[in-house]
């Protein structure tokens, strides 16, 4: 063979073997596994941790919350959509309880012409007035239950009923004369007669009201309603207290305030007025709430975190309010 | 004289063609069995090893599924819940011009033939949201004449014949096996040639990380047996994801029950997002 075709041969096989070391040297070593691209870059991207753990990740600790959440109406929004990423909680920390709740709900519940018909839609402006959508609302339970029944009922009628039914309990003047029945003068009328209702229906159940409320027509309650609604609150100041009133306001401000009112005079009169409400039926009520022989979707998510001693302090603080309306913050310490 | 030239250019096929098969011949020869010393190469790396039953998770196989999205606009409420949670899920930019997914916004007024066509990064927007990290739609229509208006989410459409992966330089981005163009960060250089090359503008350049990204349906999700985070987030169900390869998944029945269509269809890159309720205008 020439020296020049020799020469020739030998440049072509350096050519080649160190275009074969530079391939191996410069591919990546999942190159061409699968195609053209790294495949070991696809087990890392779908190693990534996910941010939104979803809601059966919060039902391992959040049970009751969950059950009441995913039996309304939100059900379709998950916890974090308000309360941010799962991811971290809960040990790096508690997650956001979202405060500006008009911002928050208006996001989809503004009215808006680009939306479809059926998502509930509301002009915020005209519907709460700069109010937090909370205060009415519960988050997780969206739908109102009391909501406020116009109350059209006669009193004189009422007082009449009253004089026949009520009086041996709950006082000639709609005062009651112990500790453990509630006052009902100066009660909020539309939440009277939803309670009346209540009882007459059998979705809320009491030994002594529940065949009294059966044995009254529709337009019994009403009447009987306009009739409390009109006496006056002012009573015999509350019997001695077991809780601290102190301790009370603490309590309340984190969970009752915002529907109840600063000194339980409430803004939406489907709530109760409980100022100056008899401690021991307060108690005696948180309870039943505490124990799901009072339901309402609001209350049992608020007193399941409540221990004896807190409702006997929630129940001295509301006691020693003064039930006027006009007696702004607070009154009688 | 036809049939000669005929003959001729036959002859010089088969000529052109022998020399072609005896360039690769050779050249196999030359390289020596690359694809064997690759495998081998693959194999040594316990990684891949162990992916060989399952890839790209022990818990995942790819070939098992063919991923699917569905959009119905007719149901969407334009809360933008789904453009937050993408944000936070993806580390995607805190700015109102950088998205994975987004929602346009149609709205046809009175008099007018054409749509008015406004997204999270029109200033009106941004103003009604206070912040850039934060979305919301600024209620601007609400005293006007509207004759008809919509909002449209919108994302990747996960391409069959993705013209982004054509594009690429160097294998940065690529189709997996279940249907999900994927991006390579550390093999991405940045040139931005995809960019360009999506028809939907669905990428965008990271200059911080000097790669491009897109959505992704949340692969990192997907493959975990989850929902991508926008569908989860979604409140009235407007996203729809699922397997297309199952019969029965919430996309085989969103795409059987309804009509449904692609955006851009003329482009050729079959796209893997099915609408229901857009109009014309909205490509």
């Amino acid at each position: 063979m020439p020296v020049h075709i020799r020469r020739l041969i030998l440049v072509v096989v350096i050519f080649a073997a160190s275009a074969y070391a530079a391939k191996l040297f410069f591919t990546a070593e999942s190159f061409y596994e699968y195609g053209h691209y790294r495949a070991a870059a696809v087990p890392q991207i779908a190693a990534q941790e996910p941010a939104f753990q979803t809601p059966r990740y919060c039902q391992s600790c959040h049970v009751e919350r969950h059950a009441q959440w995913s039996a309304n109406n939100h059900k379709t929004v998950m916890c974090e959509t308000c309360h941010g990423p799962a991811k971290g909680h809960p040990q790096s920390g508690k997650l956001l309880i979202p405060t500006e709740t008009v911002k928050l709900c208006s996001l989809c519940h503004e009215a808006m012409p680009e939306r479809p018909r059926v998502q509930p839609q509301v002009v915020v402006a005209q519907h709460a007035k700069s109010q937090q959508c909370i205060v009415c609302h519960n988050p997780h339970a969206p739908k109102i239950a009391g909501a406020p029944v116009l109350v059209a009922g006669d009193a004189d009628a009422g007082s009449r009923t009253h004089a026949a039914s009520c009086t041996n309990c709950h006082g000639a003047k709609g005062i009651s004369p112990n500790d453990t029945w509630p006052n009902l003068a100066g009660q909020n009328a539309a939440y009277l007669a939803r309670i009346l209702a209540a009882y007459k229906s059998g979705d809320q159940k009491d030994v002594a009201m529940t065949p009294l409320a059966q044995a009254l027509s529709d337009s019994d309650i009403q009447n009987l309603a306009a009739y409390y609604a009109g006496l006056s609150c002012n009573g015999t100041p509350s019997t001695p207290q077991v809780g601290d009133v102190a301790a009370g306001q603490t309590l309340a401000e984190s969970n009752c305030v915002s529907c109840h009112g600063k000194t339980g005079i409430p803004s939406n009169p489907a709530w109760p007025r409980i100022a100056g409400q008899k401690p021991g039926y307060l108690v005696n009520v948180l309870k039943a709430f505490r124990a799901g022989l009072r339901k309402d979707p609001m209350m049992a998510g608020v007193v399941r975190g409540l221990s004896d001693p807190d409702i006997n302090h929630l129940a001295a603080y509301f006691a020693a309010q003064s039930c006027q309306s006009g007696a702004e913050g607070e009154t009688a310490k | 004289m036809k049939k000669k030239t005929k003959l001729s250019s036959v002859a010089r096929r088969s000529f052109l063609r022998g020399l072609g098969r005896a360039a690769t011949y050779t050249g196999a020869l030359m390289y020596g069995g690359r694809p064997d010393a690759m495998r081998n190469a693959a194999a040594k790396s316990s990684e891949s090893a162990a992916a060989r039953e399952s890839f790209p998770t022990p818990d995942y196989d790819w070939t098992k599924h063919r991923w699917g999205f569905g959009v119905d606009a007719t149901k969407c409420i334009g809360c933008l819940r789904c453009v937050e949670a993408c944000k936070i899920e993806n580390n995607v930019p805190d700015d109102a011009h950088h998205f994975n997914t987004w929602v346009e916004r149609y709205v046809y007024l009175e008099g007018e033939t054409r749509a008015r066509i406004d997204s999270q990064h029109d200033p009106v927007n941004i103003a009604a949201s206070g912040t850039q990290s934060k979305y919301r739609f600024a209620n601007r229509y609400k005293d006007a004449k509207v004759e008809k208006a919509f909002f449209v989410p919108k994302l990747c459409n996960q391409c069959t014949h993705p013209a982004c992966v054509q594009v690429c330089p160097t294998g940065a981005t690529f189709q997996t096996k279940d249907g999900v163009v994927l991006i390579d960060d550390k093999y991405c250089i940045g040139c931005q040639y995809c960019v360009q090359a999506c028809p939907y503008g669905a990428r965008y350049f990271n200059v911080r990380k000097g790669v491009t990204q897109k959505c992704y349906w949340c692969y990192h999700r997907i493959t975990k047996g989850l929902q991508p985070a926008c569908v989860e987030a979604c409140p009235v169900g407007a996203r729809v994801f699922g397997d297309l390869m199952d019969k029965q998944s919430p996309i085989s029945l969103f795409i059987r029950n309804n009509r449904v269509q692609v955006l851009r269809p003329e482009t050729g890159n079959a796209p893997n997002v099915y609408y229901v309720g857009i109009d014309m205008e909205v490509s």
